[in-house]
């Protein structure tokens, strides 16, 4: 990851669309009063390998973030020095308004589920939900009533007296939610918690994670690197790269305009297309040329960079892609190597140019039938879909 | 078919590798045995070829190794295919009576030859008025001294004492001996006219029977008020080892040592050093150390043979014992060669060194004219330890001569009390292994009644084919033995007269044998230091194993893996190296750890001295020796702890005292519980450290159980069914113990990992 691209997204978030306020390198502005969670500056090296390197976060009220990112990005680290677990080289971070940059993860009134679950193995289910209030000195009467409630909640009634090792799966992710949700803490931390799941039981989990959000209105630091579960979960995502802060907003805004072309890739499935080109500028109109591709470029969106002849890439998203029929406007035409049908709807995969990459363009099921490999196919999509990128920074065009 | 008759050929080759030695050897004439070398092995090959020339008859010679001698003799003898003739010491002689390897000499050493030795040899082989070898050279202590430290040789006590609070130099003794040892104390006893051995208590047992406790009354008490006045104006160091005594001489830091001839061999040219007769107590007599004899036995079957008797004769001529003087350096019982050298000899022809050499013979020979004959008896443990431990007392001024004197009577007394009666009905006997059996045969049939036990049986029939060969080694190795030593206890009395005495033992072991339950040596006492012990060593090595094992678990620590290296030594050094450098710590005079104590300014301890000092070195040894087991045992289950939990835990609230005591150490039950229980057992039986260490010191008050037990079978007469009987209930207790320890632990902690 070139320089350049972390000035671009440091450019990025800092001007970005959400509501938080701006802050840069310099000055460490207050936190307003509605965070619950709040991060300034924060950096983070393991040795002489920096992890984190000056990262903001704020997570306002009953919100629930995502820290999505590919792996050694630093999230997990960030959500560590949140919980106290790892202590900032530099920045400071803000718990419901309290300075908690060196306090233990103890007088932080943090909760955390862990990827391992971590439950004590020693403990029944009754007694890893208990542990952390015992420690704070609950009373009993307040312990049993809050463990009811969190078994209810999560159907763990007839699991209290059994030990770890004597449940499944997602019974002890349920026992680690459990712990959590208890203690009524600050913030809940998750780190990775599908991650150990078979596929069908992470989406049942998925759904039942924001529904207790929603129920109980806790604010919430999830950490994955599974985009679904990130685009499902959060009200509010923060794109992690290189120990920076790359994007940050809601998820269906970052999808929709990417600022940079990690973002665009990263989010997304199957993955966006990328094809190198340059902007042309015929009679009024300005189109994207490059890769076996011309299509018209919505000129209302990039009112300000669209001069003539500059290099960029052209991102399409496949599922932006689709069949030209009939005097539909063509931006380019693939040959297709193989397609693959899933029923509702198919991609077909295959080469706008000899030379240029794979291209993925999305059809609707009833044209996966028709369209067979090696057959060459017209493609067609809106020009308010195609993104553009710097050739140089990799920023997105605004 | 074909692997039986394999296997009937190869035990036939093996039958005949072994046999056929036996069978076809050629007539070997007289058989010689002995366990000479170097000088003293040429002299006595030289004096057998004199005789072969001269009578025309074959003699084999056989160099048999000192240490296995004894038992080689034993093996061999019986069976008709050792020796006809042998040599040794003659203190051995109860021994060989015992187990009849000797004869009488008969013409071997006829009245007429009397005179021709010197008369304490004589007196030395000649038991129950016959005459049980031909004296051939006596070994006795005698005065070393350093003529550049002492110019004039030191002729009596006071001369030494003289030199007493180094003035002859820095940290220089004017004496040095084994003080503590009855072997070199009697030479002071028998100076004031006392004796160690006594008849034997009683006359049954013949040869075997053990000699009574002489070291009673004024002059053993005079011989101690001696030995400690010597220590305590320091004119001798305290608890000198034999090693120490040699060190202490070599470097110059001994003005003069008693000892033996085999010191002047490794003496060499250290130093340069004279050898007098041991000095006298004026006003009381010459200090008198014992003598051994080295003679010539004959064999039952070799007793009947002319030749072999001929032989034995010539060896004690004056030709002989010349060249037993000249080449092998042995102070020779035959006079003639003494007589000569009073003549002046031919001294003027010698080479110097030659000359050193005689007058080092003739200063032994000056000294063993005053010497005591060591006894013959085989069994004289129950004098010597109880006299060591009076010693040792007296010398460490925890107790008068007397009452010293008197307790070490009492232990012997104690020791050689009448065994239990014989059994005069079998009956509790036969009811508690009747129960056992019974309790046994209970457990069986409710197995076997078990529903689906005979499709268990049917089902693993292979794997008992498997097991089997483990099964039988199992029970050839350990099942026999154990049930061969319990049924031992069960008997009283030495190995050759043993007596049925069913539980007598037992009975005798748990009411003290009559004497007050916590009274000194009883069982429940030595049970009571056996479980302390235990405790506190375990608790050392579970607590110090913890910290160090947490410690080296920590990334954090630099240079762990030296560390780690470090702190596993200890385990890798055999146990008894380790004890006994400890042991060599703990010396009041010249150890580590005392001349620390000095350097700070605090006082030096006498370790030994009291119970809780003695204890404490011996758990230091103990735990030292220990912890490194535990450290790895907590090093293993950390890394099976996952981090996460711990994270979890500090997340959860907790502080670090509190993940450890409520997380990791209850992670940590269920390995630790097993290596708790190990622990246990191998410090309940961890009879190196005690018996290397304090060695029961003092008074036998750290003795644990083990080291009691050892003590009844080998160092107080033998009594091996009575240390049976120890082993048995220790055993007993030790199971009873692990099964307590395991139901501790819980069958649900042991699931949890």
């Amino acid at each position: 990851m070139s320089e350049a691209i972390h000035a671009a997204s440091r450019t990025a978030t800092n001007d970005g669309t959400s509501a938080s306020v701006e802050s840069s390198d310099t000055s460490l502005p207050e936190v307003p009063r509605a965070m619950r969670c709040a991060a300034r500056g924060i950096k983070k090296a393991f040795g002489a390998t920096p992890i984190l390197r000056g990262v903001d976060l704020e997570i306002p009220e009953g919100t629930f973030a995502v820290l999505v990112g590919p792996s050694g990005c630093g999230k997990s680290t960030l959500l560590r020095l949140v919980a106290g677990l790892e202590e900032a080289d530099e920045g400071a971070i803000t718990l419901a308004d309290r300075d908690v940059t060196h306090l233990p993860p103890r007088d932080r009134d943090v909760a955390m589920v862990f990827q391992s679950y971590a439950l004590y193995p020693h403990l029944t289910v009754r007694d890893n939900l208990a542990f952390g209030l015992k420690l704070r000195g609950t009373s009993t009467a307040e312990i049993d009533e809050r463990i009811e409630e969190a078994s209810a909640m999560l159907g763990l009634a007839k699991l209290l007296d059994r030990l770890p090792k004597q449940l499944s799966g997602g019974q002890r992710q349920r026992v680690a939610m459990g712990r959590a949700i208890v203690r009524r803490p600050t913030i809940f931390l998750f780190d990775e918690p599908l991650s150990n799941l078979d596929a069908a039981l992470r989406a049942e989990v998925r759904v039942e994670i924001r529904r207790l959000h929603d129920r109980l209105g806790a604010t919430t630091l999830y950490v994955t690197h599974d985009q679904v579960e990130a685009m499902t979960l959060a009200d509010s995502l923060w794109v992690l790269n290189g120990g920076l802060v790359e994007q940050k907003g809601p998820p269906l805004e970052i999808y929709e305009r990417p600022r940079t072309k990690f973002v665009a890739t990263f989010l997304g499935s199957p993955q966006m297309n990328l094809l190198s080109g340059r902007l042309v500028k015929e009679g009024g109109l300005v189109f994207a040329e490059g890769g076996g591709v011309r299509s018209r470029v919505d000129d209302e969106r990039f009112r300000s960079e669209l001069d003539d002849g500059r290099e960029v890439t052209i991102g399409v998203r496949p599922h932006d892609m689709f069949l030209a029929k009939g005097d539909a406007p063509k931006i380019a035409e693939l040959k297709v190597e193989i397609v693959e049908a899933l029923g509702s709807e198919a991609f077909a995969h295959g080469w706008l140019t000899s030379s240029g990459p794979t291209v993925i363009a999305r059809l609707d099921a009833a044209d996966a039938r028709t369209v067979k490999p090696g057959s060459v196919i017209p493609l067609g999509a809106a020009p308010t879909s195609i993104h553009l990128f710097d050739a140089a920074t990799d920023r997105a065009l605004a | 078919m074909k692997h039986l008759r394999a296997l009937v050929t190869l035990i036939a080759v093996v039958a005949m590798t072994v046999l056929l030695p036996g069978c076809g050897e050629p007539p070997r004439g007289i058989v010689l045995w002995h366990p000479y070398r170097g000088g003293e092995e040429a002299a006595l090959k030289k004096g057998v070829l004199r005789f072969e020339a001269e009578r025309g008859l074959k003699v084999t010679v056989l160099a048999v190794p000192y240490e296995a001698y004894l038992a080689k003799l034993e093996a061999a003898i019986p069976r008709g295919n050792g020796p006809d003739v042998f040599i040794g010491p003659h203190n051995r002689l109860g021994e060989y009576l015992l187990h009849r390897l000797v004869a009488p000499v008969g013409d071997a050493f006829p009245d007429a030859d009397a005179p021709r030795y010197e008369p304490v040899t004589v007196a030395a082989i000649t038991y129950e008025g016959e005459r049980w070898a031909v004296p051939l050279a006596s070994k006795c202590g005698a005065l070393y001294y350093n003529p550049r430290l002492l110019p004039e040789a030191p002729r009596t006590l006071d001369d030494l004492a003289a030199k007493r609070d180094f003035a002859l130099g820095p940290g220089i003794w004017p004496l040095a001996y084994e003080s503590h040892t009855a072997y070199w104390h009697s030479a002071l006893l028998h100076a004031y006219g006392g004796e160690l051995f006594g008849a034997p208590a009683s006359t049954e047992g013949g040869a075997g029977a053990p000699p009574g406790f002489a070291m009673t009354g004024e002059a053993a008490e005079r011989s101690l008020d001696k030995a400690r006045e010597l220590v305590a104006t320091r004119v001798v160091p305290d608890e000198a080892s034999g090693d120490l005594v040699k060190t202490l001489f070599t470097t110059g830091k001994a003005a003069s040592v008693i000892s033996g001839p085999w010191l002047a061999g490794d003496l060499e040219d250290k130093v340069p050093y004279e050898v007098v007769p041991l000095p006298s107590i004026p006003g009381v007599g010459a200090m008198r150390p014992f003598l051994t004899v080295d003679g010539v036995f004959m064999t039952p079957e070799g007793a009947k043979s002319e030749g072999a008797r001929a032989l034995a004769r010539s060896l004690g001529d004056a030709a002989s014992a010349a060249e037993r003087a000249e080449i092998g350096k042995q102070v020779v019982a035959t006079r003639s060669y003494w007589s000569a050298q009073d003549g002046g000899g031919d001294a003027a022809a010698l080479s110097p060194e030659a000359k050193r050499q005689r007058a080092l013979l003739v200063a032994f020979h000056e000294a063993s004219a005053d010497a005591i004959p060591m006894p013959v008896s085989p069994a004289m443990n129950p004098v010597w330890v109880p006299a060591e431990q009076a010693i040792r007392k007296v010398l460490r001024g925890d107790a008068s001569p007397r009452d010293a004197l008197a307790e070490a009577k009492a232990r012997y007394d104690d020791v050689m009390r009448t065994p239990p009666r014989e059994a005069v009905s079998p009956a509790p006997l036969v009811v508690v292994v009747g129960l056992a059996l019974l309790a046994a045969a209970f457990a069986v049939v409710r197995r076997v009644r078990a529903p689906g036990f005979r499709r268990e049986l049917a089902a693993s029939k292979p794997a008992y084919k498997y097991v089997l060969h483990a099964a039988i080694t199992i029970l050839v190795l350990v099942v026999l033995p154990l049930v061969a030593g319990a049924a031992m206890s069960f008997f009283a009395g030495t190995r050759e007269e043993a007596r049925f005495v069913g539980l007598g033992n037992y009975v005798e072991i748990l009411t003290a044998r009559g004497k007050p339950l916590l009274s000194h040596g009883s069982f429940y006492l030595t049970l009571l230091v056996t479980v302390a012990w235990t405790v506190v060593n375990v608790a050392l090595h579970v607590s110090i194993g913890l910290v160090l094992g947490i410690a080296l678990a920590r990334p954090v620590l630099r240079l762990r893996a030296i560390y780690r290296v470090l702190l596993i030594i200890p385990w890798a050094v055999p146990s008894y190296v380790t004890a006994l450098a400890w042991k060599g710590m703990f010396h009041r005079q010249f150890g580590a750890i005392n001349a620390i104590l000095v350097a700070l300014g605090a006082e030096p301890i006498s370790w030994f001295a009291k119970f809780s000092t003695a204890f404490a070195a011996n758990v230091s040894t103990n735990v030292w020796l220990g912890f490194p087991f535990m450290m790895v045992v907590v090093m293993g289950a950390l890394t099976s702890i996952s981090k996460d939990v711990l994270e979890a835990a500090e997340v959860d609230g907790a502080t670090r005292w509190q993940a450890f005591r409520l997380v990791t150490l209850p992670l940590l039950r269920p390995t630790l519980l097993p290596a708790v229980v190990l622990g246990s057992v191998w410090t309940f039986n961890m009879f190196n450290v005690v018996f290397l260490v304090s060695g029961g010191e003092p008074d036998g008050t750290t003795d644990i159980l083990v080291s009691e037990a050892y003590r009844w079978a080998f160092a107080r007469n033998a009594q091996l069914g009575y240390a049976a009987a120890y082993a048995v209930i220790i055993f007993g207790l030790l199971a009873l113990m692990s099964k307590v320890l395991g139901r501790i632990g819980g069958g649900d902690a042991k699931e949890a990992i």
